[in-house]
C-alpha cells in the first residue's frame, strides 16, 4: 500500500472510532443508556445498524469469491429474510417492546422460568462469542496473506479499537459509529464496482460482461428445483433461510438489541422492515461484484491461485515447486485459449447469429471448465503440499483484485471497508454479549446491586468478551470458507434457540420444565446429526426448531396425563 | 402511527408486573392497533418483484 492508502485508512479508521467515541463520550451512565441508548433510536439508524450488524467483513471478503467461483446463486440464501422481518415485526417487536426487556431472552424467565432463559442465554453467548472471534479473525487472516501484515496485529488493531469505543459508549457508541461504517462500505463497493466495468476492454459494457457471465452460467440467480442436499436453492432458501433469519433476527441479542433500542414500536418494526428491503438488493451487488470479477478476469489473466502466500510457499518446496511450475505453464497456455474464447463469444454475440453464439459458448465453456479442472488440480496439490492450510481462495479474490488494479488511495478506502465491516458487525456482537452476561446471567442471583454497579460490571464484560474474542481469533484454525463457517456455527444453535421462543410466543398451554428439557435434547440430536450426517446445514434451523417443539409438546402432553 | 406508540408507552407494564410470570404476553395479545398491513405488502411485494427479476436474468442470460 502507498502512503496515500496509509493516510486514508488510517484517517477513515481514526474518525470513526473519535467520533463514536467523542459523542458518546457522556452516554452509558445507566443500563437503559449503556445498552439500549436509552431507547432513542429512529427507525433510519435502526435500520442501519441491523444492516452492519449483520454485514461483517466476511460478507465483503467471502461474497464476491463466492460469486466469482459458483456464480450468483448465493442469493437465494436470502429470500426467507424479508417474509423473517414482517413475521418478527408481527409477532416479535410487539412483545419485546411491551415488556420493555434488555435482552430477548429476559422474556423467557416471565414466560417460562429462569433456568429456560439462563439456557438459551447460554446457547447464545457460545454460538456469539464464537462467531464474534471469527469475524476478527477473517479480515486479519486476509490481509495479512495479502498485505504481508502480521495477523496477530491485525487481530489487536481492530479488535482493540472496537472494544474501545464499545466500552466507552456501549449501545450508542455502536449505533453512532455503524452509521459511518455502512457509509464507508457503500461508497467503497459502488467505486469498486464501477471501476470493474471500466477496466473491461474497450467495446465491453455492462450488458455485454452480464451477457458472458450468464452463458458461462455465473448468473444462476434462481433454481427452482428441488433438492436437500443444495445448500442454495430457492426452497431452501424460503425455508432453512426463513427460519435462520427468525432465528438471528427475532432470538439472536446482537440483532434484537438494535430494536430493543427503538423509540416506540413503530421505530422497531420500521427499522426491520427497511431491512427486509434492502438485504437482497444489497447482496445481489456484492454479488455482481463477483460476477464482473469473473468477466474481468476472462480478459485479464487470473493467478493460478489467489492465496499467493501458499503459493510462494509451494513454489520453493523442491518436491512440489516443479508441479507446481508445470500446473503454471499450462495455466498460461489455457488462459490465452480462454481469452480468445471469450473475445469469439463477444464477437458472435454482437453477430446476432444464434448458430454462431451456441457455437462461441460451447467452446468457451470447454475452456472455462479447463481452467476450472486447473484450479482444483492446483487446490489439491497446496492441500497435499501444506495439509494445514484451507487451499480454496475465494476469500482472496476480491482484495487481490483492488490491490493489484485499484489505483493509490482507493485501496486506503477499499481497506477501510473491510475493517469498518469487521468492527461494526464485532461491535454489536461485544455489546449484545455484555448485556446477556449481565442481564440475564449476573444481575438475576443478585438482585440488590445498585445500577452503577452493573453499569461497571457491564463494561468489564464488555472488555472480558473483547479479549475472549481477540485471544479466539489469535488461535483460531482457518475453516472452508469463511462466511459458510459462521452460517453453520449460527445454524447449529438457532433452530434449538428459536424453537424455544416459538413455543414460548404461540404455545401458551406448555410451560418452562418441558421446553427445558426439549431445548437439551433437540440441541443435542442437532449436534449428533451434523457430526453424523451430510445434511445440508440450513436444514438445521427447522429440525432444531421442529424438534423443540415436538419434544415440548410430548412433555407436556405427558405431564398432563401424569398429573 | 405516533398516536399507537404513545398508547403502547404508556401500556408498558412496571418491574413488579414482568418479573411475576402470570401475565407474560404471547403473540396475539398485542394492543398494537396500527394498520401495518401497507408496510408488510410492500416488503413481500419487493421481494415478489426481485425474485421475477432474477427468474428473468437466469434465463434470458444463460439461454
Amino acid at each position: 500500500m502507498s502512503f496515500l492508502d496509509w493516510l486514508i485508512l488510517s484517517a477513515t479508521l481514526l474518525f470513526i472510532v473519535g467520533y463514536g467515541t467523542w459523542r458518546t463520550r457522556r452516554a452509558g451512565q445507566t443500563m437503559d443508556s449503556y445498552h439500549l441508548g436509552d431507547r432513542q433510536a429512529q427507525w433510519w439508524g435502526i435500520g442501519l445498524s441491523i444492516v452492519a450488524t449483520q454485514a461483517s467483513a466476511i460478507t465483503f471478503l467471502s461474497t464476491p469469491g463466492q460469486a466469482y467461483d459458483d456464480g450468483m446463486r448465493f442469493i437465494q440464501f436470502y429470500f426467507g429474510l424479508p417474509l423473517a422481518m414482517v413475521l418478527i415485526a408481527i409477532f416479535a417487536v410487539p412483545i419485546y417492546q411491551r415488556l420493555q426487556v434488555f435482552t430477548a431472552y429476559e422474556y423467557l424467565e416471565g414466560r417460562f422460568d429462569r433456568r429456560t432463559r439462563t439456557l438459551a442465554a447460554l446457547l447464545f453467548l457460545v454460538q456469539r462469542g464464537l462467531s464474534n472471534g471469527l469475524s476478527l479473525y477473517a479480515p486479519a487472516l486476509v490481509l495479512s496473506a495479502i498485505l504481508g501484515w502480521n495477523i496477530n496485529l491485525t487481530v489487536w488493531l481492530i479488535g482493540g479499537l472496537m472494544v474501545l469505543y464499545t466500552v466507552v459508549g456501549g449501545s450508542r457508541a455502536v449505533a453512532v459509529t455503524q452509521q459511518w461504517q455502512v457509509a464507508v462500505i457503500f461508497t467503497g463497493m459502488v467505486v469498486a464496482g464501477y471501476l470493474l466495468v471500466h477496466y473491461l476492454p474497450a467495446g465491453i459494457g455492462f450488458t455485454e460482461a452480464m451477457q458472458v457471465a450468464g452463458n458461462q452460467g455465473e448468473l444462476n440467480l434462481v433454481d427452482f428445483r428441488f433438492d436437500p442436499n443444495d445448500r442454495y436453492n430457492f426452497w431452501s432458501g424460503m425455508t432453512g433461510g426463513l427460519f435462520l433469519a427468525l432465528s438471528y433476527f427475532g432470538t439472536d441479542q446482537s440483532q434484537v438489541q438494535r430494536y430493543l433500542a427503538g423509540r416506540n414500536i413503530t421505530e422497531s418494526r420500521l427499522g426491520l422492515l427497511m431491512n427486509g428491503l434492502v438485504k437482497v438488493p444489497m447482496q445481489f451487488g456484492i454479488l455482481l461484484i463477483g460476477v464482473l470479477l469473473f468477466v474481468f478476469y476472462q480478459f485479464n489473466a487470473p493467478p493460478l491461485t489467489f492465496n499467493r502466500p501458499i503459493h510462494d510457499q509451494v513454489a520453493a518446496s523442491p518436491q512440489y515447486g516443479p508441479q507446481l511450475q508445470a500446473l503454471e505453464q499450462r495455466h498460461a497456455t489455457l488462459f490465452q485459449a480462454q481469452q480468445e474464447a471469450t473475445a469469439g463469444l463477444v464477437q458472435a454475440l454482437r453477430t446476432d447469429d444464434a448458430a454462431q453464439v451456441a457455437a462461441a459458448k460451447t467452446h468457451l465453456q470447454t475452456t472455462n471448465a479447463a481452467t476450472r479442472g486447473l484450479r482444483t488440480e492446483t487446490q489439491a496439490l497446496l492441500k497435499q503440499a501444506v495439509p494445514s492450510v484451507e487451499a480454496k481462495d475465494t476469500d482472496y479474490v476480491f482484495l487481490t483484485f483492488v490491490l493489484h488494479y485499484l489505483p493509490r488511495g482507493l485501496v486506503g478506502l477499499l481497506v477501510a471497508v473491510v475493517l469498518s465491516a469487521a468492527m461494526g458487525s464485532a461491535a454489536s456482537g461485544l455489546n449484545a454479549l455484555a448485556s446477556t452476561t449481565i442481564v440475564d446471567l449476573y444481575q438475576p442471583s443478585r438482585p440488590h446491586l445498585s445500577e452503577a454497579h452493573c453499569v461497571r460490571a457491564s463494561r468489564w464484560a464488555t472488555i472480558g468478551w473483547g479479549v475472549l474474542g481477540i485471544a479466539f481469533a489469535t488461535f483460531a484454525a482457518r475453516l472452508e470458507n469463511l462466511i459458510q463457517a459462521v452460517n453453520i456455527l449460527g445454524s447449529l444453535f438457532y433452530g434449538t434457540i428459536l424453537g424455544i421462543f416459538v413455543v414460548a410466543f404461540f404455545l401458551k398451554s406448555i410451560g418452562g420444565r418441558a421446553v427445558f428439557w426439549a431445548a437439551i435434547v433437540a440441541e443435542i440430536i442437532v449436534l449428533l446429526l451434523f457430526w453424523r450426517t451430510d445434511i445440508g446445514y440450513l436444514w438445521f434451523n427447522i429440525i432444531g426448531c421442529g424438534l423443540v417443539m415436538l419434544f415440548a409438546a410430548l412433555l407436556s402432553l405427558r405431564r398432563k396425563q401424569v398429573l | 402511527m405516533k398516536q399507537d406508540s404513545k398508547k403502547l408507552e404508556t401500556s408498558s407494564p412496571s418491574p413488579e408486573e414482568r418479573g411475576a410470570g402470570g401475565e407474560v404476553p404471547v403473540a396475539g395479545e398485542t394492543t398494537d392497533t396500527t394498520n401495518w398491513q401497507a408496510w408488510y405488502w410492500l416488503v413481500l411485494g419487493a421481494l415478489v418483484v426481485e425474485v421475477a427479476f432474477f427468474t428473468y436474468l437466469t434465463r434470458a442470460f444463460t439461454a
